[in-house]
């Protein structure tokens, strides 16, 4: 009985059924994980999805794949851990047609390492500055600009900036040093001095961790923040999107989210259609409206919300970080130091001293 | 004929669905309500108590993950110092029970301090300053490795504490637990393995779907199937453990499950049985209560169809019922009437032109009858006392004034006017009696025949009102009335005549009573009837008190005859319209 839809399937010339669920590994956050779930049961996919907690996303996935047991047909992983898995060749590429679909430059950009497709993109992320309409534009995208016309707002603590290695790149890159191991120097000293001085004067002092993003929301919806620097992912939260302006700031950092199949996956072919069907338009935009996530198909991005498409644009000037194995490593080292400058319990010296031994250690590795 | 069971069956069915179908539908209605009820605070329930299992494993592993990071941070800003090492390690252990092996290494993973770290566990990896492991089986127990990056002050790494956790206490929080009958709770890793479980064999099987339900789920859920309620809720979701996979299910048997709502729909079914059973009952009651009057009324109706006024009480019902018994029993009495009223205009047709054909007759007979009762005297004349034929005269002579006495009545009868305003009260004939005068000329008329019975007559008139009726007719009734009580005495007796007013003022009502024998109450429907006597046979012609109906009737007044006073002989009631002023 359960050759009767294969046959239907091959004589009407539709894809294939699966014999199993697609099995699915996937870091969506719950809302988007609800979100998934609906629209796979409303297209009839049948899909196997695990949720693994983005923070230890990285470490399970390349524990999995090397271990080759309970291999997922598809995973959705952040772009900066592409480099590693292909490097480690735990990942096959997609199928010609596939790699070839209409993706936009910035999509497929995020997709390649050296010169191969290595998956499919599934959403475009970054920095970006956000301000409600009628607040001026910084003169230009730079953080110096953009600090000044924090200034110039009157209020208390008008920029919104999170205590964190991806949010301080840009003041990092404006000194001229790019995140890899090797490249960091005095420069760096005066980027954390000046990132670290904004907190408590044009920033808040910083709330206690894990509050970071429930505290920004609430001081923007209360009209406290002028200008916040931000990504996508936390636009879906705001109220009166029509009323959002969206900035590029220089330098700042460019990622996604990709789909991959991974060497050891039983069924690769059922985990490209999965991915197809995910970045295809339809879908791709039902997860723009709800989540303000960026598309990656050209076609898609067209029709993508006003807000979706000022924040791609504000992305446009947005710098890819290295693609490297050791780049998201680097914030490992690169966070606490961080931390510690803006919480006053370390000099920028000391705490880029500790960031230079700890990037060169990942170096040697 | 048909109907009457069918209307007391419709009834009884119309009442029974009224009792039946708001019976079903409510306990229909309860028993759904009941079971989603049920089924949602199973679920609730479940997921409460998984939520609160798993918020105490997540606690416990939270609190020590801040402990060893806190022991970490502290390390790292005296790293080097052994003694000091020393005593950190002894403290966290102390403070941190679960804490089942520890290892310190340096930044390149070489091992400064404590236990080996275990094969497999990950201290190079891009982790956010650490993490917990998934759960592993080390030598037959559940644990999870816990890598804590320490880092000194300046956010340098210096060293990575792996601290080895038993998770016996999961088993422990489970083991406490209480459950429901049936229930049990397990914890699975991210492969789905059971780490702890409540009960000894768990029936939780390899596959089963709602493991995977859970590892895939965003926060927690239910699940219905294969026999058993599930709630399940996935610890990875707690952002704080830094992405331990694994997750809680409680599971427990449907039949233990909604055990209450198989309870509640049998009680509800028992109680609705019940009540349906009473609400027929007492359908059954009132369908025959409601019925049963409609069910006389129609016997009556047929009695009432066939001719026959029932001697039984009127029918008598609540409400509409009631009203129509009453309607019915004045529609049989109207009948009565108009039947009576026929038989009395036939009778009185009849009487009439008997009456008409007796005057005739008597007035034929009356003639050779006075010649034979001339006679008759004539030869009494010539035939003295001692004569052979004295005496068969005499009785030819008495013969014939017998018959002339009958004859008379006859004419008096026939010679009485019809009544022209019958109604009593709205307006009688116009007369000019006057009780008193009418009431003395009686007793001193009756006088000698009383006197030779040896009756005593009293009479007593209240009124002086004129009467709409002639003075000799109403002399007539009276003296035939008086002469009738008169007749009743062999041995003497008393005889009381009164008149007197009736109320409202519109007649006057003569009594003639006697203490006498008086009349059978069989024979007292009859004793107005012509030629119909209780008298000895010679002794009365039977048309006496037919003439006196006839009078009283012609007068528009009546009359009816009871027991007498103090129940001894009869009385004779006569009502006479007063005159019009």
């Amino acid at each position: 009985m359960r050759l009767i839809p294969l046959v239907l399937a091959a004589a009407c010339g539709g894809e294939p059924i699966a014999p199993h669920p697609i099995e699915f590994l996937h870091t969506f956050n719950p809302r988007e994980t609800e979100l998934f779930n609906t629209t796979s049961a409303e297209r009839g996919l049948r899909v196997d999805a695990s949720l693994v907690p983005f923070a230890r996303g990285h470490q399970v996935i390349t524990e999995m794949l090397r271990a080759g047991a309970h291999c997922p047909d598809l995973i959705r992983i952040d772009a900066t851990w592409l480099p590693g898995l292909v490097a480690a060749k735990l990942l096959l590429p997609p199928p010609p047609a596939l790699a070839t679909a209409g993706w936009s430059a910035i999509a497929k950009d995020l997709a390649i390492v050296g010169d191969t497709v290595w998956a499919v993109p599934q959403s475009i992320d970054g920095l970006v500055v956000v301000r409600l309409a009628g607040t001026p534009a910084p003169a230009s995208p730079s953080v110096d600009d953009l600090a000044k016309a924090a200034a110039a707002s009157g209020l208390p603590h008008p920029l919104g900036v999170r205590v964190d290695g991806y949010w301080f790149v840009p003041w990092l890159r404006a000194e001229g040093i790019e995140l890899a191991p090797g490249t960091i120097d005095d420069r760096a000293v005066r980027a954390l001095r000046e990132f670290a001085g904004l907190f408590g004067g044009l920033a808040a002092t910083p709330p206690s961790a894990g509050t970071e993003a429930p505290d920004e929301l609430r001081r923007w919806t209360a009209h406290e923040l002028a200008y916040w620097v931000t990504g996508p992912w936390q636009l879906a939260d705001l109220r009166d999107r029509d009323q959002i302006e969206v900035s590029a700031l220089a330098h700042a950092p460019r990622g996604g989210q990709l789909l991959v199949v991974p060497a050891c996956a039983r069924q690769p072919a059922e985990g490209w259609r999965l991915a197809q069907e995910l970045t295809s338009e339809p879908v791709s935009l039902i997860f723009s409206d709800a989540f303000a996530t960026i598309p990656t198909l050209e076609a898609a991005q067209a029709h993508a919300t006003p807000l979706v498409q000022r924040t791609l644009a504000a992305l446009g000037s947005a710098e890819r970080l290295p693609r490297v194995e050791v780049t998201p490593l680097l914030f490992d080292d690169l966070n606490p130091a961080v931390a510690a400058v803006v919480a006053g319990d370390a000099t920028p010296e000391e705490a880029i001293a500790g960031v230079r031994r700890g990037w060169h250690r990942l170096g040697h590795k | 004929m048909k109907q009457r069971p069918s209307l007391r069956w419709r009834v009884l069915l119309v009442l029974a669905l009224a009792a039946i179908v708001p019976t079903i539908v409510v306990g229909v209605l309860a028993i759904s309500r009941a079971r989603h009820d049920v089924r949602d605070e199973v679920q609730r329930g479940a997921l409460a108590h998984i939520r609160a299992l798993g918020a105490a494993l997540d606690g416990t592993l939270q609190d020590s993950r801040r402990t060893v990071e806190l022991a970490a941070s502290q390390w790292a800003d005296a790293a080097g110092d052994v003694k000091s090492t020393q005593l950190l390690v002894r403290r966290l252990r102390r403070d941190v029970p679960v804490v089942q092996a520890l290892a310190i290494l340096d930044p390149e993973g070489q091992l400064l301090f404590g236990d080996p770290v275990p094969a497999g566990v990950d201290i190079g990896s891009h982790s956010f300053g650490g993490y917990i492991g998934d759960a592993v089986v080390e030598r037959g127990k559940p644990v999870v490795h816990m890598v804590v990056q320490a880092r000194g002050r300046t956010g340098e790494l210096m060293g990575v504490f792996v601290a080895t956790l038993d998770l016996a206490f999961v088993h422990d929080a489970i083991a406490a637990a209480r459950l429901g009958p049936g229930a049990e709770v397990v914890v699975v890793d991210g492969r789905g393995a059971p780490v702890a479980t409540s009960a000894p064999v768990p029936s939780l099987a390899p596959g089963d779907p709602v493991v995977a339900r859970a590892l895939a789920s965003t926060v927690e859920g239910t699940l219905s199937e294969g026999g058993w309620v599930s709630a399940y809720r996935n610890l990875s979701s707690y952002q704080s453990l830094r992405g331990v996979r694994w997750a809680i299910i409680h599971r427990q048997p449907e039949a233990e499950a909604y055990a209450l709502a198989r309870r509640t729909t049998r009680d509800t079914i028992v109680i609705g049985a019940a009540a349906l059973a009473l609400a027929l009952a007492l359908g059954a009651f009132f369908a025959t209560r409601l019925t049963r009057p409609l069910a006389d009324l129609a016997r009556r109706a047929d009695a009432i169809a066939a001719g026959q006024i029932p001697d039984e009480p009127a029918v008598r019902g609540p409400g509409e019922i009631g009203t129509l018994a009453l309607s019915v029993d004045e529609m049989a009495k109207r009948i009565a009437e108009r039947a009576e009223l026929a038989s009395a205009l036939a009778r009185g047709d009849r009487l009439a032109s008997v009456g008409v054909m007796s005057a005739q007759v008597a007035h034929e007979i009356n003639n050779p009858l006075t010649s034979v009762l001339g006679y008759a005297k004539l030869l009494l004349e010539d035939k003295p006392e001692g004569h052979p034929d004295h005496d068969a005269l005499v009785l030819i002579a008495d013969e014939a004034e017998r018959m002339k006495k009958i004859i008379g009545g006859l004419l008096e009868y026939a010679r009485a006017p019809r009544p022209s305003e019958p109604a009593l009260g709205t307006g009688a004939a116009a007369g000019t009696a006057k009780p008193a005068q009418v009431v003395s000329h009686v007793a001193a008329l009756a006088a000698p025949q009383l006197k030779r019975v040896r009756a005593k007559l009293t009479t007593e008139v209240t009124t002086e009102t004129l009467l709409a009726i002639e003075a000799s007719a109403l002399q007539q009734i009276l003296f035939n009335l008086v002469q009738n009580a008169a007749q009743a005495f062999t041995h003497g007796g008393a005889i009381a005549l009164t008149a007197k007013p009736a109320p409202g003022g519109i007649a006057t009502i003569f009594a003639v009573a006697d203490d006498g024998p008086g009349i059978p109450v069989a024979a007292r429907t009859k004793v107005f009837d012509p030629f119909y006597t209780t008298k000895a046979p010679g002794t009365g012609t039977g048309l006496g008190l037919a003439v006196c109906k006839h009078l009283v009737a012609t007068a528009g007044g009546s009359i009816e005859v009871g027991d007498g006073p103090d129940g001894r002989g009869v009385e004779f009631r006569v009502m006479i319209p007063n005159a019009r002023e």
